[in-house]
């Protein structure tokens, strides 16, 4: 028994034409469709029509704009190379303007090719839009007609969604940063690298020996800096030699320095660096610890170490007065008598054995002690940090005397190892 | 839960809660429901009682507090509204709207035979009625500060989105709309 159903709004009527279930039960479902028309009046004189495969890409398209409408989210389009749906909807110049696209064979005339065909461009509002939803809606809702279509509404999912902002202007900013750095990397490509040097204390321990014989900018004696002990131990090994050459290097860069100020560009780049250099080597030797921060500020030996200044006041004024600076410098005249090195070394080992008192360093302390031929203590230098901070919990600093007797001098090494056992050898090795 | 709440499917989101411009949207389309309806703020309650939703929208303090989930407002919640929230509230503004089809479809029809003529929308008594009152609605309860909130700083731009709410309580009207509008405001934000 053939059914008609109609579903009547303002602006659209949708009739659905078909086959009952059961041809002897008028009230069982329309389940077999013969023919679907939609008239949209006020819109349109035509009336549209098809079969099964109009009324499904009709639900498809309605589903879709409506809930483009809804969100302001666009679904993304078919992939390419699909063939287009027989009914699309799609968005109109302004907001409220929506056009129903529909390809679809002519009513009378031979089957041709649908997409051949200019397709059916129909504008419309968003009221008669609604119609045509509602319509397609209330067919969907109904149980009676067609059961096995029923409303798929899905949300958009998040991988779908074209983002708000093309690729190019979200690569933007990335490129913009990428170019920035490059073209920064290649103008400082260009400039030449700073000539750093690091502050050498054996080297700034030379200076007073040599301030009178070879400064040519009459800097002040250097002071000794205590903070910077310890820091380098590893420059100490420095040959007197290259710290005299280096020292010379730097005397002479700044006195150009203060005669070329007036000079053209093309020196001012070396004046510059050679300014740099200079005024590091200044700056470490004639300011005293607080401007020292830099280089010492990373080690907590710092503040202990201004204790340990406080607490033996001896150190540091022994130290300067003596010229051994924040490390020892290179012996001038040493004892070349092994037996008196012998005595020497028995006899330091004796003084600080005698005072030695348990340690609570839990590394082994080195230090370079220097001694004159008459057995009195000149100078020392701890030879690593650890070794600086608990310098003054040592014997050493008590045993340093101002006194000068003798010229000849002697290196020994003192190590206290973590067990309190106490080693003390001469620094270039037992004479033969 | 109320079984009203049962036919809309829980989307599948990365995070428990709503996303941000599902509130935002909710909350637009009840402001727009106050502007259309005198009565419309306490429409809302006795629809919520009506439906059985009362234990989900607590009273008049819970609905303000989920409507203040909204980021554009002026003394936004920083609390986040529940899925089973947002959908009490999407059942109810579509309730509403349906009750309101005619006046909405007037409205519509009015705004489009003024564009038409390209006359302004104060020729329409109604209508710009509708477009006041949700001018100083939206004024007087969104944080001027609010990058989004600037976008519509002016009244042409007001007017816009008056009407685009307008058409978006037509289109959940329907018969399927509780779903439509349910499911378009997890477009772009499921998994």
């Amino acid at each position: 028994m053939t059914v008609k159903r109609q579903y009547t709004l303002p602006y659209c009527n949708l009739i659905v034409e078909g086959l009952n279930a059961n041809a002897n039960d008028p009230l069982s479902p329309l389940t077999v469709l013969m023919n679907a028309e939609c008239q949209l009046p006020g819109a349109t004189d035509a009336s549209l029509t098809g079969g099964r495969e109009f009324l499904d890409s009709l639900v498809a398209a309605v589903n879709h704009y409506g809930q483009q409408l809804l969100s302001g989210v666009s679904r993304p389009l078919a992939a390419p190379g699909t063939p287009p749906p027989m009914v699309d909807i799609k968005p109109g110049e302004t907001s409220q303007q929506h056009h129903l696209v529909v390809r679809q064979q002519p009513l009378g005339s031979a089957p041709v090719d649908t997409e051949a065909l200019p397709p059916l461009d129909i504008p419309l509002t968003t009221v008669q839009f609604y119609d045509l939803m509602e319509a397609v809606d209330q067919l969907l809702a109904d149980t009676q007609t067609l059961p096995d279509l029923t409303a798929r509404i899905q949300s958009v999912s998040r991988r779908l969604v074209k983002p708000a902002e093309p690729v190019a202007q979200r690569a933007a900013p990335a490129a913009l940063g990428a170019a920035a750095l490059a073209a920064a990397g290649l103008a400082l490509f260009f400039v030449p690298p700073p000539e750093f040097e690091p502050t050498r204390p054996g080297q700034e321990s030379d200076t007073p020996a040599e301030t009178s014989g070879s400064s040519a900018t009459g800097d002040s004696p250097l002071v000794v800096d205590p903070d910077a002990e310890g820091q380098e131990p590893e420059t100490l090994d420095l040959a007197p030699d290259d710290a005299a050459a280096n020292r010379d290097d730097a005397d002479d860069d700044t006195a150009s320095d203060s005669t070329d100020t007036n000079d053209d560009a093309a020196d001012s780049a070396d004046a510059d660096a050679a300014d740099e250099t200079a005024a590091t080597d200044n700056g470490s030797g004639d300011e005293d610890a607080s401007t020292e921060v830099s280089t010492a500020s990373t080690t907590p030996s710092l503040s202990l170490n201004d204790e340990s200044d406080d607490d033996s006041p001896g150190t540091l004024p022994t130290q300067s007065a003596t010229g051994s600076g924040d490390g020892l410098s290179p012996l001038e005249d040493t004892i070349a008598q092994g037996d008196r090195i012998r005595q020497l070394n028995d006899l330091l080992r004796g003084n600080i054995a005698e005072r030695l008192e348990p340690l609570d360093a839990d590394t082994e302390l080195t230090y370079r002690v220097r001694l004159t031929a008459n057995g009195d203590i000149v100078g020392y230098e701890p030879l690593n940090a650890a070794s600086a901070r608990w310098a003054s919990d040592t014997p050493i600093p008590d045993l340093v005397s101002t006194f000068r007797g003798s010229p000849e001098q002697a290196d020994f090494r003192v190590v206290l190892t973590e067990n309190g056992v106490l080693q003390v050898s001469p620094w270039d090795g037992w004479p033969q | 839960m109320p079984f009203i709440l049962d036919t809309l499917t829980t989307p599948e989101l990365p995070s428990p809660d709503c996303p941000r411009r599902a509130r935002i949207q909710l909350d637009l389309l009840l402001l727009a429901i106050e502007a259309l309806d005198l009565g419309g703020s306490e429409a809302m309650l006795s629809t919520a009682r009506d439906l059985a939703l009362d234990g989900v929208i607590k009273g008049r303090v819970n609905l303000w507090l989920l409507r203040s989930t909204n980021p554009m407002r002026r003394y936004s919640q920083r609390r986040p509204m529940s899925i089973n929230e947002a959908k009490a509230l999407v059942v109810i503004i579509s309730n509403l709207s349906r009750r309101l089809t005619v006046l909405v479809r007037q409205l519509l029809l009015g705004a489009q035979q003024l564009r038409d003529r390209q006359l302004s929308f104060d020729h329409h008594l109604r209508l710009a009625d509708y477009l006041n009152r949700f001018r100083t609605h939206f004024r007087a309860r969104m944080n001027p500060r609010r990058a989004g909130v600037i976008a519509y700083s002016t009244d042409e731009r007001l007017d816009e989105l008056a009407l685009q709410l307008l058409e978006q309580l037509l289109l959940c009207s329907g018969v399927l709309g509780t779903q439509r509008l349910w499911s378009s405001l997890f477009d772009g934000e499921v998994v």
